[in-house]
């Protein structure tokens, strides 16, 4: 059974993946960090931003000042509140109280999203009565 | 009625209770007649769970707001279709189809079996296990019953689910996710048993197989739901949730094809039990990441408390199966060896390592915040060009696999025969591959090496078609011969329809995005996109607007109006994105528009083009793929006649 050549193929395989695998994270990086409106400070870099659209957005993304609003935690009342500006198109279920995923770096106090990245939750709970008031 | 529906659930948890723990007793003390009992109390668990499914389906049909359940996912004023389509629009009710599908297949597969009695007698309890979690759930952690002072009117659905896809595109995934089960209880069965021959897969191939469509179709229509209703271009943007329903489907095409191989050479035998094994659970992995939020996901499923209970059950089930697949791996030697590294046997193994490096690459990705939290304690995610790599790197060499792996010959092939064989497919692919680099299709690497690879799988599926009609004298005759191969070549065929479909339609899209007055146009692709005008539009609970779009180019002309529809509370809205089929191309030119200009100036929109060549073929490969899937379903007397043959004596099937 030793020498099987089904063994030297797996073996030499989950090389080779394992291979690729380093190679890819050495080239391209490990991802990026995922953080929430109150751990986001102190962070540079691009990082993923997770959170809670509060108060009426202003501004306009698609021209040159952007659309502007603020994020808070998606299931914890921390105080922390991120000022967000963003260019690109906006999903059709942005709005306010709504939980959205979007990419960026956080420069001088205001989160600066890379264009394009903004994505909101679809959520399968309809709760239009409590969406206003957040 | 919502103590009818409590009661028959409860029944249902015994009935269940009873098939794992009396079945199990049964089993081990090879006591015929508990076991009989034993299946009986499972069979009974259908009928019972379908009464408490009816009550919470005429709930909603009455939208009787005193459930909790139906008002938190219905309103009176939502039609009748959507407010069914809520027993799968929620987490009680999702848990309740899990269970109701489980306890149907599960009755009807051990039914079907029942003569194979040392088998069903493990394969029972196994079952019992699955059934016995999900209904305790219903009945003592999250119940569909739970009543509340009669309210006015529901909360409603969310206005995107508000599609026929609703009715659709859930349930066949859980058809799918649940499917998984059948061959999972029956390996377990054999190991438990000792059966550890064909039989289980025999037994179960059917189901593996019918489990497998229905998950790859639930998917595709998820698919073509987020393309028509999202508004983003898109279909696929590996998010979690969407992960979860392709991991296992991949880890269950890999189970189908190494199966083959344990049939018809006695291989590979721990192989297929770990992948049988993986595919369940992996199924499971999937349910739970949908239910219980650990992973951000753009499905962002209300958070609730069940995440704890399905980990513990998914950390049982991992064990078991790790548990029971060591302890058995005595039995699970094989006497054959793999011969040569060419040879039919080799590329369905490579294809094996391909398809489980895919899936395990995505669950590393899916994984990944969750270990960089334990690790270094802070959550970092992959994305699309994580996934994107590995697909290129696994899902090629598997596209040009699926044109070698059908015309190798088993055991061993001399260079010579693969020469002559594949004389054609590589001619056809070297032409190809020439002719796009021509035609300026060198922009995408990946686009050019999948249309390449491609070509060559065409060629050799049309091959095996041509030879073999010669030889039958007939195409219908030929495939009716030999359901299973041809069958299978179908979805192969449907498979590289999709692979081209989503390199056209990524590879070499163009997107454009303006800001436009009335009058403007825009270009994309050789199409000239002018906008004329908005006007509002008013529908039964929204209002919106839709954009007058011209659309010239490519010797044809026809008009587009994408807008958007914002529901009653002014909250939320949603994309009407129009789209034009291009017969010709075979691709579309898809268009979204939103209001650029406020108030102040209210004429004025952002228009979001995209032109995806070929994109059509990705839906066409779904009634490909059913159609191949079928086929090799469908009942086959002259199969049954030799498996009868084959086991009749109890004989162990040779090697051969």
């Amino acid at each position: 059974v030793g020498s099987s050549p089904a063994r030297l193929v797996i073996a030499l395989s989950v090389a080779a993946v394992l291979a690729i695998f380093v190679v890819y994270t050495a080239l391209a990086g490990n991802g990026v960090a995922d953080l929430t409106p109150s751990s986001v400070s102190g962070h540079t870099g691009e990082v993923m931003l997770v959170g809670k659209v509060v108060g009426k957005p202003q501004g306009n993304a698609n021209e040159r000042v952007g659309l502007h609003f603020r994020l808070r935690d998606i299931d914890r009342a921390t105080p922390a509140r991120v000022p967000v500006v963003y260019h690109g198109s906006v999903p059709d279920l942005f709005k306010t109280g709504g939980d959205i995923i979007i990419e960026g770096t956080l420069t001088s106090g205001v989160f600066v999203a890379k264009p394009g990245s903004l994505v909101t939750k679809c959520p399968d709970h309809y709760a239009p009565k409590k969406s206003s008031q957040t | 009625m919502a103590p009818l529906g409590r009661a028959a659930l409860l029944l249902t948890f015994g009935l269940v209770s009873y098939a794992l723990i009396a079945g199990s007793y049964a089993a081990w003390k090879r006591r015929r007649r508990l076991a009989l009992s034993a299946q009986n109390a499972l069979i009974a668990a259908f009928p019972t769970t379908l009464i408490a499914a009816i009550v919470l389906f005429v709930a909603l049909g009455r939208r009787d707001m005193t459930f909790n359940y139906v008002w938190a996912h219905t309103s009176h004023k939502l039609p009748l279709a959507y407010a069914l389509s809520a027993f799968w629009g929620g987490q009680e009710g999702s848990l309740l189809l899990w269970l109701l599908v489980l306890t149907g297949y599960a009755g009807v597969a051990v039914w079907l079996n029942r003569h194979q009695r040392e088998l069903v007698a493990w394969t029972v309890p196994v079952f019992g296990l699955v059934a016995v979690f999900f209904a305790f759930m219903l009945c003592f952690v999250s119940s569909p019953f739970k009543l509340q002072p009669a309210q006015a009117d529901g909360l409603g659905m969310v206005p995107s689910l508000q599609n026929p896809y609703m009715l659709a595109h859930p349930p066949l995934l859980y058809l799918g996710y649940v499917g998984l089960t059948v061959p999972f209880a029956f390996a377990m069965g054999a190991l438990l048993s000792g059966r550890t021959d064909e039989r289980w897969i025999v037994a179960t191939r059917r189901w593996t197989l019918a489990a497998w469509t229905f998950l790859g179709v639930g998917q595709l229509i998820g698919a073509h739901w987020a393309y028509v209703e999202i508004g983003w271009g898109g279909y696929y943007a590996w998010d979690p949730v969407e992960n979860a329903a392709l991991m296992p489907w991949l880890a269950a095409t890999a189970f189908l094809h190494s199966v083959m191989i344990q049939e018809k050479r006695g291989m590979l035998k721990v192989w297929n039990m770990i992948l049988v094994a993986l595919a369940f659970n992996l199924s499971l992995f999937g349910t739970f990441l949908t239910r219980s939020g650990v992973i951000n996901s753009i499905h962002s499923f209300s958070k609730s408390s069940i995440g704890g209970w399905f980990l513990g059950f998914l950390v049982l089930m991992v064990t078991l199966s790790v548990v029971l697949i060591r302890w058995r791996l005595p039995l699970l030697k094989t006497k054959t060896k793999l011969e040569s590294l060419v040879s039919r046997e080799a590329t369905f193994l490579y294809n094996n390592l391909l398809l489980v490096a895919l899936s395990l690459t995505i669950l590393w990705g899916v994984l990944y915040p969750i270990l960089s939290q334990t690790v270094r304690g802070e959550a970092r995610s992959v994305s699309k060009p994580y996934y994107d790599f590995f697909l290129h790197t696994f899902g090629l060499p598997l596209l040009l696999l699926m044109g070698i792996g059908p015309l190798v010959a088993w055991r061993k092939a001399s260079l010579r025969s693969l020469g002559k064989t594949f004389l054609i497919p590589f001619v056809a692919a070297l032409v190809t591959g020439i002719a796009l680099l021509a035609l300026g299709f060198g922009s995408s690497w990946p686009g050019l090496l999948a249309y390449t690879f491609s070509a060559f799988v065409a060629a050799s599926i049309v091959l095996e078609f041509v030879r073999g009609r010669a030889a039958a004298g007939g195409i219908f005759r030929l495939i009716g011969r030999n359901r299973r191969r041809y069958g299978g070549y179908i979805v192969h065929a449907a498979i590289l329809l999709l692979a081209i479909g989503v390199a056209g339609s990524s590879a070499y899209q163009t997107i454009r995005q303006q800001n436009l007055q009335p009058g403007q146009h825009i270009k994309a692709a050789g199409y000239t996109l002018t906008y004329l005008g908005a006007t509002g539009v008013k529908g039964s609970d929204y209002t919106g607007f839709r954009a007058h779009v011209v659309v010239t180019g490519h010797g044809e002309r026809f008009n587009l109006d994408p807008g958007e529809n914002n529901y009653g509370d002014g909250a939320s809205g949603t994309n009407a994105a129009s789209i034009y089929h291009d017969p010709r191309s075979l691709g579309d030119v898809f268009t979204s528009a939103t209001l650029a200009g406020g108030k102040k100036d209210p004429s004025r929109i952002n228009l979001t083009v995209y032109v995806k060549p070929l994109i059509n073929l990705i839906w066409a490969a779904g009634f490909l793929f059913v159609a191949g899937a079928l086929i090799a379903m469908w009942p086959d007397a002259v199969e049954q006649r030799r498996l009868a043959a084959r086991y009749a004596a109890g004989a162990a099937p040779a090697g051969i």
